[in-house]
């Protein structure tokens, strides 16, 4: 009988995480009730955790944005109207690219919203306004997977599915806490392990899921590359390699075993600190297994290195032949529930849709032919680019949607500096956050709750998103923000609904091809999507997507991080997520998660704390050569002697302030997982929330 | 010697299938689309037998068989209106339905399983829970008064979350759920996923917002979060 509750429901897709749980909301009276999983979501198979299920008050929260506002004479922000709001943005917009030129223009999309809203804002970007200088936010996080995979493979994205999980019989997790910051994919990594799956963790934390594994490696932050390299040296070493699989689907493979052999497992724990006999177990568990996974995360990829460490996971799938078949498949965590899609939909400064150059000339050309107007072949800034060319005067204006790099970003004092020396900023947002305190307009957008569109998560999976509510008073969708800016710079999109858009997506993108909102129905399809609809749950069966059809193995050593203790900043800051908060924390701050959990901590080990005179609950000082903060301190054995931890959920305590400018050396993913630091007691009462200093 | 066929034919209440070897008499009756009331059988977790509801009939079996657990035989015919098999089952529904202080809320799996049976009052009225304060969460309540100890809850916590937060104590009438050691969701080891909400047939543990539909409160029962 239907249930007489609810005024209505709707099944969409979550936009916290990037599992992509399928949701079933439930409202009345204009409000979300109640949230509870879809039975048939293929990746949460009817489970989902506390951010899914309940933080959705943030939706009715008092703070939000439901008008446009404009930054008047007084310095302060003013409710306006859409008309005074869009005019303001086209009159500053159209000054800037008249004044210095369309490049001097940038936009950061958002992995937040929709693969539609990501597309309609490349279209603002390249085709309104007439630059490349385009990016979103897995530039700071996945940037370096989707840079080695396509290296390896060919293609931006996990090789297999979530399912593959209950059909390997062993599974590496390296730099990833999946019970916290993915925490469906968590409980189904468990239930595989308490069922057999031999589970292998490698984190400078004891995760939860170490308790469930049959061994925990804890190598010093940094040193991923050598721990991998020593495992590649221990499987060739015993004789673990897939030989037919190498020969025939790969080549490079030589090169690698010349560089691994200087990677004994005495090298690598006098490297990393792993115990040698525990690399060689590890070694054998994943080199043994008929089918094996290897799941990775931020810890991974926020390296001076991580492309490269990357790249290094993916020789061990292919000297195992660990790829292209059910359980062995390569899974990257995706942070956000869009991240996938915001790059596959092109929101990067180097390429359009599918990962094609923007001086790839067919590509370019038929994008030309699509919106009528010619369109840029050079590539545009990255994000970290976009700050110090604000700072250097070249770059005067932003649009920044969904997205809040001022408390996201890596050295936050760099970056406040680079919004304030912006000329013109736009943000479009749901609520106030600490990027919005340097825009000149602002304007209101809809939550994931309120809009149409599709996300694609981290195992591929384009998925339906359907509004539960109405966005709160004159909030819009991004995508009619996005489409009502286009047309006020004098460049019509002839899109009516994000379905409209989805067409122009799969017409121009050849992964994409097959993809409608009928044929995506309850389960969405995983891309590639042929013409006719057949998608891809597991990629390179046969062949890989590279130019000559191979595997490539990449032979790339050790080099140690771009940020290594010292006697003045003796302890490594790693920092992560929570379990019961979500990135900026902008949604689940205005929820009663925050009663569950109000503020962050430290993580000190106990000889640390021992040391400094720390005692569990003290408040203490956290210093680098960037900056400092102040937060209370949890003395635990979670983490290794020597390295603290703490997440970056709280704007008060601007963990990013202690993050320097380290960065991937190919796609400049900051090295927010490894800091030295110097931890003190704080004996007086502090200011609680550190001042900003303008300027470097 | 014989051979174990591949697949098995089967027949419920007249329609015949086949299915593979090890699917269960309830499985098999979901995809003929005949009907078999369940309470503590939920997709998400192993098959469990404790509540007797799912009794059916079998030709050629001594009594009533439990259709969550039993898996079909070849050439299996099964009844699924049989009069034993569902006379014991509404009794058993009947039984359930007298431990609790008031009759279950409409949209419960509960009810519409009492419904099924034309249960709408129990011929052996007798004890029944009385309420008791539980700690607060911001989210989740368990009134231990509406818990028939079924198990799915203890079970979507085991078998889909992987936290094992909750406990089941006591033994007969005083069998009930606590949150760990009966300290409440949020000072025990739950992860506040709601698995335990979700797959609840009588709304004994629940969220705050929905009671919060169906009127005022009882004095006990935790304030919402208003932030």
């Amino acid at each position: 009988m239907p249930d007489d509750r609810f005024e209505s429901n709707a099944t969409t897709t979550c936009g916290y995480c990037g599992v992509g749980c399928r949701l079933e909301t439930h409202a009345r009276d204009g409000r979300i009730v109640s949230i509870s999983p879809a039975l048939d979501g293929p990746a949460n198979l009817g489970h989902t955790c506390l951010k899914g299920r309940f933080a959705h008050q943030f939706t009715r929260n008092r703070e939000r944005l439901t008008t446009p506002l404009i930054r008047g004479e007084d310095g302060e922000l003013h409710p306006a109207t859409w008309d005074e709001a869009l005019e303001r943005i086209a009159t500053e917009l159209t000054r800037v690219k008249t004044q210095y030129g369309p490049d001097a223009i940038a936009g950061l999309a958002s992995s937040r919203a929709t693969n539609e809203d990501c597309f309609v804002m490349a279209r603002l970007i390249r085709a309104a306004i007439g630059t490349n200088n385009l990016d979103n936010c897995s530039r700071v996080c996945h940037s370096p997977t989707s840079f080695a995979m396509r290296k390896a493979f060919g293609l931006s994205g996990a090789t297999g599915s979530f399912a593959d999980v209950d059909h390997a019989d062993a599974a590496i997790i390296i730099g990833a806490n999946p019970t916290a910051g993915h925490p469906v994919a968590g409980a189904r990594i468990k239930q595989a392990a308490i069922r057999g799956m031999r589970l292998v963790t490698i984190d400078p934390r004891r995760i939860e899921l170490a308790d469930y594994g049959v061994l925990h490696l804890s190598p010093r932050p940094g040193t991923n590359a050598a721990v991998v390299l020593g495992l590649a040296h221990v499987i060739a070493r015993d004789g673990l390699v897939d030989q037919d699989f190498v020969d025939a689907r790969t080549d490079g493979f030589d090169a690698l075993l010349d560089l691994i052999a200087d990677y004994t497992p005495q090298d690598v724990e006098r490297i990393s600190g792993v115990p040698a006999a525990d690399l060689e177990e590890a070694a054998r568990i994943y080199g043994e297994a008929e089918a094996g996974c290897l799941i990775w995360g931020l810890g991974v990829t926020e390296h001076k290195y991580g492309s490269e460490v990357v790249q290094l996971l993916c020789n061990l799938a292919m000297m195992t032949g660990n790829i292209g078949r059910p359980g062995a498949a390569l899974l990257p965590l995706r942070g956000q529930n869009n991240v996938q899609g915001s790059s596959d939909m092109g929101a990067l400064p180097d390429t359009h849709s599918d990962y094609r150059p923007v001086d790839h000339e067919p590509t370019a050309r038929a994008f030309e032919a699509a919106w009528g107007v010619p369109l840029s072949r050079a590539k545009g800034l990255t994000i970290p680019q976009m700050f110090d060319a604000a700072i250097g005067g070249e770059l005067r204006a932003m649009y920044i949607f969904g997205e809040d790099p001022a408390q996201t970003d890596p050295n936050t004092t760099h970056v406040v500096h680079a919004l304030e020396s912006l000329d013109f900023l736009v943000c479009q947002d749901i609520f106030e956050t600490e990027t919005t305190k340097y825009a000149h307009v602002v304007l209101p957008a809809a939550s994931f709750l309120e809009k149409t569109g599709t996300f694609t998560n981290a195992e591929r999976r384009i998925q339906l998103v359907r509004p539960a509510i109405d966005p709160p008073g004159e909030a819009r969708t991004d995508f009619a923000i996005l489409s009502a800016v286009s047309a006020a710079l004098g460049h019509e999109m002839p899109y009516a609904s994000p379905e409209d858009v989805m067409a122009e997506i799969a017409a121009l993108t050849p992964n994409f091809a097959g993809v409608t909102y009928e044929r995506l129905g309850r389960r969405g399809l995983q891309w590639p999507v042929t013409a006719d609809g057949i998608d891809a749950p597991i990629l390179y069966a046969d062949t890989f997507t590279t130019a000559n059809g191979l595997g490539h193995f990449a032979a790339l050593p050790y080099q140690p991080p771009g940020s290594e203790a010292s006697d003045e900043f003796p302890l490594i800051l790693v920092t992560g997520r929570r379990l019961e908060h979500y990135n900026a924390g902008t949604m689940t701050r205005r929820t009663a998660n925050l009663e569950l959990l109000p503020s962050d901590v430290l993580e000190l080990h106990p000889d640390d704390a021992e040391r400094l005179w720390v005692t569990d609950g003290d408040l203490v000082s956290v210093r680098s050569a960037f900056g400092r903060i102040e937060l209370h301190a949890e003395v635990t054995r979670k983490i290794e002697p020597g390295h603290v931890f703490t997440a970056f959920h709280f704007p008060e305590v601007r963990t990013n302030l202690l993050i320097g400018s380290s960065a991937d050396v190919n796609t400049s993913c900051p090295e927010y997982k490894v800091m030295a630091v110097d931890v003190r007691p704080v004996s007086e009462v502090p200011a609680r929330v550190p001042a900003l200093v303008a300027g470097d | 010697m014989s051979t174990t066929p591949t697949t098995f034919t089967a027949t419920i209440d007249g329609s015949t299938g086949e299915f593979a070897p090890g699917t269960t008499i309830l499985e098999a009756a979901r995809v003929l689309q005949a009907t078999i009331p369940t309470l503590c059988f939920d997709e998400r977790q192993d098959p469990f037998g404790a509540c007797r509801v799912c009794l059916v009939g079998v030709q050629g079996a001594p009594g009533p068989l439990p259709a969550c657990t039993t898996p079909l035989r070849d050439g299996m015919v099964v009844d699924t209106r049989e009069p034993t098999a569902r006379r014991v089952a509404g009794a058993v529904v009947e039984l359930v339905l007298s431990e609790l202080p008031e009759p279950p809320a409409e949209h419960t799996e509960l009810a519409a399983v009492a419904r099924e049976f034309d249960v709408t009052s129990s011929r052996w009225p007798g004890k029944q829970h009385e309420p008791r304060p539980e700690p607060r969460h911001p989210y989740l309540t368990l009134r231990h008064e509406l818990c028939i100890s079924c198990g799915r809850c203890v079970r979507a916590c085991d078998e889909v979350q992987g936290t094992f937060a909750l406990t089941a104590i006591g033994r007969g009438f005083e069998a009930n759920i606590v949150a760990g050691l009966d300290e409440g969701f949020k000072a025990s080891a739950c992860v506040s996923c709601g698995a335990c909400a979700d797959t609840c047939p009588t709304g004994a543990i629940t969220e705050l917002s929905l009671l919060l539909l169906d009127g005022p409160e009882p004095a006990h029962r935790p304030e919402p979060a208003t932030r």
